[in-house]
């Protein structure tokens, strides 16, 4: 694989990067009322680069853009080396965007708002950095130092059984990462060896030709760190307990972020990486993601709670993700980072209207609410929509992604792809059961709650703004896919070019 | 013609030039030895103290020819001038905490900064030491310091007892590494390193030669605590004065880190089957023993001793591959553990002289609402400990993985990494008693510029190295060419 650079004329990505840890650092000096406006703003600015370089991005052929590449570490062979290609600048966009309506979400926070709001400008930094980096210790920096503020997110700011849901995802989390990075240092190693290169550059080690039995090893060994962070079955525990618990924000960024990493591990590494060993695995991976869409998704339809339901129905939809990778096909690859983006948008709007509705009823149960869209209309239309974009209706975003994930499965495995495809009426049952019971529901209405509810304000403008955007992008990427579809369609290409030639 | 000029005549005068920074330790140690015996001005006792230090540091930088002086005893080098640099700086750290701390605890003696200068001049010997005999003199200047330094804390029965295992223990260590010593001069004829290493070769590894390496590895791991040598070092960390406490676990296993790798570099280095075996299993003890009791500890002091011989294991454990990659990792690991080690010991040091405090895991409830500052400090050296990026604590770590791989020892590499993680359960506690859990007392904190300025400098510090090692590891890597050099000198 032999990749051609645009270097960067304008460090665009370092200071993408640079931009929120210098406002965290800036906020720990400034008085608490300044936290809100700074970080706000912090987050327009990085939206806005991000932004400016998707529209930048030439498309037409596969590079790594916007590059920028300084030595860091000689003796090591580490330098720090930042690029986007088409699947990263998704991400980050998917970030920037996240990170816009988390913050303005946030304004409704009250405690701790400045270590509230340092937290989340630290956490945004290493996100950006985990999907631009393409040197290997870099990319274990940002991977690992993201781990510091979402621990403290869910366990300062989240909900009763917090500590014990915080010390949770990290201790998993970081098991997998260190043997994602025992993987990594074998492969450093094993070059050293054959061919006397020191470096941790993506580009070496992506040529490296390991034996196969090297390859197995390396693939088991980088697939453990990915999949519990994507996560699949049966990783996944530590997911419902850290969504219950986070406070709404950090819910948002987990399922829309957090778990991309996973998944772009998956894509970005394991595949170019190791091609035989993933083609050998293929069945495997399958298996895993079919368990992990219908046993998540039955587990999903027996949730009382609102945010453990999205939770579980998040590692379903992250299961097309991993067959739609693992069909190593284009359908199924522009089906996975479509679904990737999509799901981003749709778990991100889910949660906040769970939050949205815990502020109002101080309940997460399914069986306290009922009857609310008679309330809040507006809020139960945009609701509407998330849940209909999460259960996959045409013209919604969820769709697009699914359905390209299954047609490329299909050519791969049917049996594979109609087990998958079942589910997803499942996906649609509990979706709208969800909703049904939630906003519907009348009978569930008593006088006493009719009486306390009809108090109840509808969304305000920091809800309502935080929500737009993420709407917005369903509409847009249900209806008109073919211009996200371009703009990946190279990088599909490179990313499967051992698999399909070209 | 007298009898020293007989002398001269006959060796030469040593070079007493590359010998300043030892001289002037032992001066300022004798000036202050005489101001407190005769004033008894605390303060000019911390001025003198740390303008000795400074200059002593000053003049480390200062040489920039090495020598071997004093007729083959002490070898002034690259790698024992960075040493002795590093542990004056550790040395400076201490000295200016310490006063407020035995302030505080009513336990002010003027002997504490002489002993330490002491100390600090033992360890000073230790990494210049080109011979076993230099080596031998220096380890025991240093550890008869610290045994009174760690029985100091005279109203407190922990200190007595702690100072008490560690004194026989540590004289049990002394003996085992006479023992190991003459052994070896049976066997190899010299005390020197150069000639040791010509004498012993892979092929003619008998009985005198292996028992003689390894009563003296012995010897060695019990100065570094490891396990299952560690017995002492709980208590005599728990009982010391804290910012002792932090000379000890900083300071001395610095020394004793670098004086490990010097004997094994330069004394063994054709004998390195037996080493790499030894080291490997003492790590890995080190590693397994100091992580699961760290686990079930409530006091924090405590916790961080054990802690400390957890990162013995990590850093002893570079040494069972013998390549370059691993002496760079080990003097690496070595070096940023100052900041992590002192940055931890010194924290403590601060908060024990506020009311109520007592190194209790529950006295770290809500410390972020307290004193956000102190708990993000906190916060820095606990995850650098773990090592997670961007700390410090990861490149030591790393660099330690790399060097194990690199030579194929995947089992201790295994072993390292489960530790890791086991070592996440402790570490985390810290940061969740502080930043999630209600304070119980609203008490004010203050602290000292000295102890804020320290805390200050260690986390910076840990966090710019987390960011760029680049100087550090060049450094590192320099220090090992420096040893390879020497070998067969």
């Amino acid at each position: 694989m032999t990749v051609e650079f645009v270097n960067a004329t304008f460090p665009i990505i370092t200071i993408s990067i640079i931009i929120p840890l210098l406002a965290a650092g800036l906020l720990f000096f400034l008085p608490e009322r300044h936290a809100k406006p700074v970080s706000i703003i912090t987050s327009i600015i990085v939206f806005v680069l991000s932004t400016y370089m998707l529209f930048a991005y030439d498309y037409s052929t596969y590079s790594i853009q916007f590059y920028e590449k300084y030595s860091w570490i000689p003796f090591l062979g580490v330098s720090y080396e930042v690029g986007v290609d088409a699947l990263s600048l998704t991400m980050v966009w998917l970030t920037a965007v996240s990170f816009v309506a988390a913050f303005v979400w946030s304004t409704n926070i009250q405690k701790r708002i400045k270590e509230y709001f340092i937290a989340f400008l630290v956490l945004e930094a290493a996100c950006i950095g985990v999907f631009v980096s393409w040197d290997l210790v870099w990319f274990y920096i940002f991977w690992e130092a993201m781990l510091i503020p979402m621990f403290l997110i869910i366990g300062v700011w989240g909900y009763a059984e917090r500590i014990y849901a915080a010390t949770k995802f990290f201790i998993y989390t970081f098991f997998g990462s260190l043997f994602l990075l025992i993987g990594v240092i074998g492969m450093y190693i094993y070059q050293y060896y054959e061919k006397g290169i020191l470096s941790t550059s993506y580009f070496d080690l992506v040529n490296l030709g390991l034996p196969f039995k090297l390859e197995i090893i390396f693939f088991l060994l980088l697939a453990l760190g990915f999949a519990i962070k994507v996560p699949m079955w049966p990783f996944h525990t530590w997911l419902p307990a850290a969504h219950v618990q986070a406070p709404t924000a950090g819910s948002v960024i987990l399922a829309a972020v957090l778990l991309k990493m996973g998944t772009y591990g998956f894509v970005r590494f394991s595949l170019p990486w190791f091609p035989e060993a993933s083609k050998y695995f293929v069945p495997v991976m399958f298996a895993l993601g079919v368990i992990a869409i219908i046993y998540t998704a039955m587990m999903a339809i027996a949730q009382t709670h609102i945010k453990r339901l999205i939770a579980y129905s998040s590692v379903s939809h992250m299961g097309f993700v991993t067959i739609g990778t693992f069909a190593l096909n284009m359908e199924g690859m522009n089906g996975a980072i479509i679904t990737m983006i999509s799901h981003g948008f749709t778990s991100a709007a889910l949660f906040l209207a769970a939050g949205f509705i815990y502020e109002r009823v101080h309940s997460y149960e399914i069986k306290d609410l009922g009857g609310l869209a008679r309330f809040m209309p507006v809020f139960a239309t945009l609701f509407m929509i998330s849940a209909m974009a999460s259960a996959g209706l045409p013209g919604l975003s969820g769709f697009v992604g699914e359905f390209l994930a299954l047609l490329g499965t299909f050519k791969a495995s049917v049996i594979t792809a109609v087990l998958a495809g079942l589910s997803l009426i499942v996906g649609a049952g509990y979706t709208l059961w969800l909703y049904h019971k939630a906003m519907f529901k009348e009978s569930e209405l008593s006088a006493e709650k009719i009486e306390k509810w009809e108090k109840l304000k509808d969304m305000n403008a920091a809800e309502f703004l935080s929500f737009l955007p993420l709407v917005i992008m369903m509409f847009v990427i249900g209806i008109y896919p073919t211009w996200w579809i371009q703009l990946i369609e190279k990088t599909s290409a490179a990313i499967l070019s051992k698999f399909i030639g070209g | 013609m007298s009898v020293l000029q007989e002398i001269v005549a006959g060796l030469g005068v040593p070079n007493f030039g590359v010998l300043i920074p030892e001289i002037i330790i032992l001066l300022t140690a004798f000036t202050v030895f005489a101001i407190e015996l005769f004033s008894k001005a605390r303060f000019l006792i911390t001025v003198v103290t740390v303008v000795g230090l400074f200059l002593s540091a000053v003049s480390t930088q200062l040489i920039s020819q090495g020598d071997l002086t004093f007729y083959g005893l002490y070898l002034v080098d690259t790698f024992s001038l960075t040493f002795k640099f590093f542990l004056i700086l550790t040395a400076f750290f201490v000295v200016i905490v310490l006063r407020p701390y035995l302030e505080s605890k009513d336990t002010y003696y003027g002997e504490y900064y002489y002993l330490m200068l002491f100390s600090l001049l033992g360890m000073m010997m230790m990494v210049s030491a080109p011979n076993l005999i230099t080596f031998y003199m220096g380890i025991e200047l240093a550890s008869i310091s610290i045994y009174i330094l760690a029985g100091m804390f005279r109203k407190d029965y922990l200190s007595k007892e702690g100072a008490f295992k560690y004194l026989i223990l540590g004289g049990t260590g002394t003996a085992v590494i006479s023992y190991g010593i003459a052994l070896l001069y049976g066997r190899t004829g010299s005390f020197d390193f150069a000639t040791i290493a010509d004498t012993i070769t892979s092929d003619n590894l008998d009985v005198g030669a292996v028992a003689g390496i390894v009563i003296l590895l012995i010897g060695l791991a019990l100065k570094a605590s490891s396990v299952p040598f560690h017995f002492w070092t709980p208590d005599a960390y728990q009982g010391a004065a804290t910012p002792i406490t932090a000379f000890m676990a900083v300071a001395a296993k610095i020394a004793t880190f670098a004086v490990i790798l010097r004997i094994m570099v330069e004394a063994f280095p054709f004998a390195y089957e037996v080493w790499n075996l030894g080291w490997a299993l003492l790590a890995a003890a080190s590693m397994i023993f100091g992580n699961f009791v760290a686990l079930r500890q409530d006091n924090v002091k405590r916790m961080l001793a054990y802690s400390s011989i957890a990162h013995s294991g990590y850093i002893l454990a570079a040494l069972a591959a013998p390549t370059d990659a691993a002496f760079t990792a080990l003097i690496f690991y070595s070096l940023v553990y100052i900041f992590m080690g002192l940055g931890g010991f010194i924290f403590l040091s601060a908060m024990e002289r506020q009311y109520d405090w007592n190194n209790h895991i529950n006295d770290f409830r809500g410390l972020a609402k307290r004193s956000p500052m102190m708990a993000l400090f906190m916060l820095i050296f606990m995850f650098s400990m773990l090592g997670i990026p961007p700390t410090v604590g990861f490149f030591g770590k790393l660099g330690v993985f790399v060097a194990l791989i690199g030579s194929d020892i995947w089992w201790l590499a295994v072993v390292l990494v489960v530790m890791s993680i086991v070592s996440a359960g402790y570490y985390l506690r810290v940061v969740i008693y502080m930043y999630m859990h209600e304070p119980v007392s609203k008490a004010r904190f203050n602290f000292s510029m000295g102890e804020a300025f320290t805390l200050a400098f260690m986390a910076t510090f840990i966090l710019i190295l987390g960011i760029y090692p680049t100087i550090f590891w060049d450094l590192s890597s320099l220090l090992s060419a420096v040893l390879m050099q020497g070998v067969g000198r």
